[in-house]
């Protein structure tokens, strides 16, 4: 079975700061192996071990997504090799150009039965990046999927739905959407990330893949900071539980909302 | 203005903001339902002009006529709307690369400009703002807001579809009992500052004492097992407004803090005098939850 896993190299918001105008410095952001896709890389790499398959990484983005840093993090969590777009034509690009050119990717690579990704995006975190690849691919696509079992051609797959969980048989190909607990991800050892170093890398550039154009042109007109309520910011003292416990009560009781 | 305007429901009615929004571009508009015949009918009796209704889906699960949503919507192009829900997202991705359309998430207001539409978002988990301008087709998710209420009938057509291979074989109900956070108007948010899931039980106290839901952060709900994913607050899980919110043993990273920032009145509870939680409470107690948390569940009583 030939596993993809979509993963992605992007900075934590957390750590970005907002100007009064709303505009995002991401200066002393610095950028890592998004946050839920190590669970995606564990997930491929049990199903690969499995059933005897191979575990393909692809990436794509504006050229830092290529740096011997960012390959080594990727290629240490379990992966056998990486394919990866690095093309500054795609710095900040939308949802729906970055699933068109994975896609691409993944017609190039060939022969997959089966796209992983993580549950979302650190940074953009719209949880569409799968939908609209696997829409692009003409695949079906599943999120907050739990478990995967099964082989090439026909996959059983776990997920959840409200209020409970859902088994899924599939016909591969198809993209899955890991949820955030689906494995509990490995950390990569000194031997991993050693051996990170040897493994195969391919480079693409957009121009090199049949990627169509857009359908739309998408305009910023303007940026914010969120509009936050004004807090109170009231400390209470917790020397005296109790006292402390009165007090935020008589508070609550005074603004209404007990 | 005579932009065509579509709402795709994944099998779950729960589209009232997605109708209001659509409406107010004027336009015609559709929505492509998956699902059992009562779910297209109460979404045709809510106020849309037309619904197209892929048939009964026997064991195939929704996201198996995503395929098919893409070609009835691909049939007559223009600003797609789908709620925030899983199953929603799969139909609303089918339907953007059909179109190639840009997808717009988090969505807070939609109006018609010109030829277009001007969206205005939330974006990079909440830390900004962005307002945009679309000429073109574009897919955008909202909150799906209430079932609308009965107000027409407008007529339901069938179209015949092929689910894409895929079945369910099996369904399980959680082990959890199922909350409506979005509903309370108190509740109790827990996260890593409670040590044993047997402390749930000082928590529940309190949460019976103030009359509310339990909620938690990520880490409880996924990964820990402690509480249902339908009690996850944050920017992936549950958004809520209440009229007052306690965050207690919660850090308050800006994860969290997206999901409760509706909340009228917001108290926090954290030994940690820096913890960013205090940053953004009305109310803010410096100490040991396992000490205040007791006292304030006799307070209330």
């Amino acid at each position: 079975m030939k596993i993809v896993v979509a993963y992605k190299w992007a900075p934590n918001p957390q750590d970005a700061t907002v100007g009064a105008a709303g505009a995002v410095d991401w200066s002393r952001a610095k950028p890592g192996i998004s946050e839920y896709d190590p669970v995606a890389f564990e997930l491929a790499r049990q199903l690969a071990d499995a059933t005897g398959g191979e575990v393909v990484g692809l990436t794509a983005g504006a050229k830092r997504v290529d740096a011997t840093l960012a390959r080594k993090a990727a290629l240490s969590r379990g992966l056998d090799r990486v394919v990866i777009v690095a093309d500054d034509s795609l710095e900040g690009a939308g949802t729906t150009e970055l699933a068109a050119v994975l896609a691409a990717a993944v017609r190039h690579i060939g022969d997959v039965d089966l796209v992983i990704t993580g549950d979302s995006s650190v940074d953009v975190g719209a949880k569409m990046v799968p939908t609209v690849l696997a829409g692009q691919l003409g695949w079906p696509a599943v999120g907050e999927v739990t478990a995967v079992s099964g082989e090439a051609g026909q996959l059983r797959v776990e997920r959840a739905i409200t209020g409970g969980t859902q088994v899924l048989e599939i016909s591969c190909p198809v993209v899955l959407a890991a949820s955030t607990d689906a494995a509990v991800p490995r950390v990569p050892g000194m031997r991993d990330i050693l051996a990170a170093g040897k493994k195969p890398v391919e480079t693409l550039e957009v121009a090199a893949l049949d990627v169509p154009a857009g359908g739309a042109t998408v305009t910023v007109t303007d940026t914010s900071r969120p509009d936050l309520k004004a807090r109170k910011g009231q400390i209470i003292k917790t020397a005296d539980p109790a006292a402390a416990a009165d007090e935020l009560v008589t508070a609550l009781r005074g603004a209404g909302v007990l | 203005m005579s932009v065509n305007t579509w709402i795709v429901v994944a099998g779950d009615p729960a589209i009232g903001t997605l109708i209001e929004t659509a409406r107010s571009l004027g336009g015609q508009l559709s929505a492509a339902v998956v699902g059992p015949r009562a779910v297209a009918e109460t979404v045709a009796a809510g106020g849309v002009g037309k619904v197209v209704w892929f048939g009964e889906p026997g064991q195939a699960p929704v996201e198996a006529f995503a395929t098919a949503v893409a070609d009835a919507v691909g049939a007559a192009p223009g600003v797609v709307f789908g709620a925030s829900r899983s199953s929603d997202r799969v139909l609303l991705g089918a339907v953007a690369a059909r179109l190639q359309a840009p997808v717009l998430a988090e969505a807070s207001s939609v109006s018609a400009e010109g030829d277009g539409v001007v969206v205005t978002r939330s974006v990079f988990g909440g830390i900004a703002v962005e307002t945009v301008a679309v000429a073109g087709p574009v897919a955008v998710i909202l909150d799906g807001g209430p079932v609308p209420a009965a107000s027409g009938a407008a007529p339901v057509e069938e179209v015949a579809a092929v689910p894409l291979g895929m079945t369910v074989v099996e369904t399980h109900d959680s082990a959890f009992e199922q909350v409506d956070l979005g509903a309370a108007t108190r509740v109790v948010g827990v996260g890593r500052g409670l040590k044993t899931q047997g402390d749930l039980a000082m928590i529940e106290a309190l949460a019976k004492a103030a009359k509310s839901e339990i909620a938690c952060s990520r880490p409880l709900a996924e990964g820990l097992d402690w509480l249902g994913k339908d009690r996850y607050i944050g920017v992936s899980g549950q958004h809520i407004a209440p009229e007052v919110y306690f965050a207690i043993g919660i850090s308050g990273q800006l994860q969290h803090m997206v999901g409760v920032r509706g909340a009228k009145t917001i108290v926090a509870i954290n030994s940690d005098p820096n913890a960013p939680v205090f940053q953004e409470a009305d109310y803010c107690l410096v100490g040991d939850l396992y000490q205040i948390v007791p006292a304030l569940t006799d307070a209330l009583k």
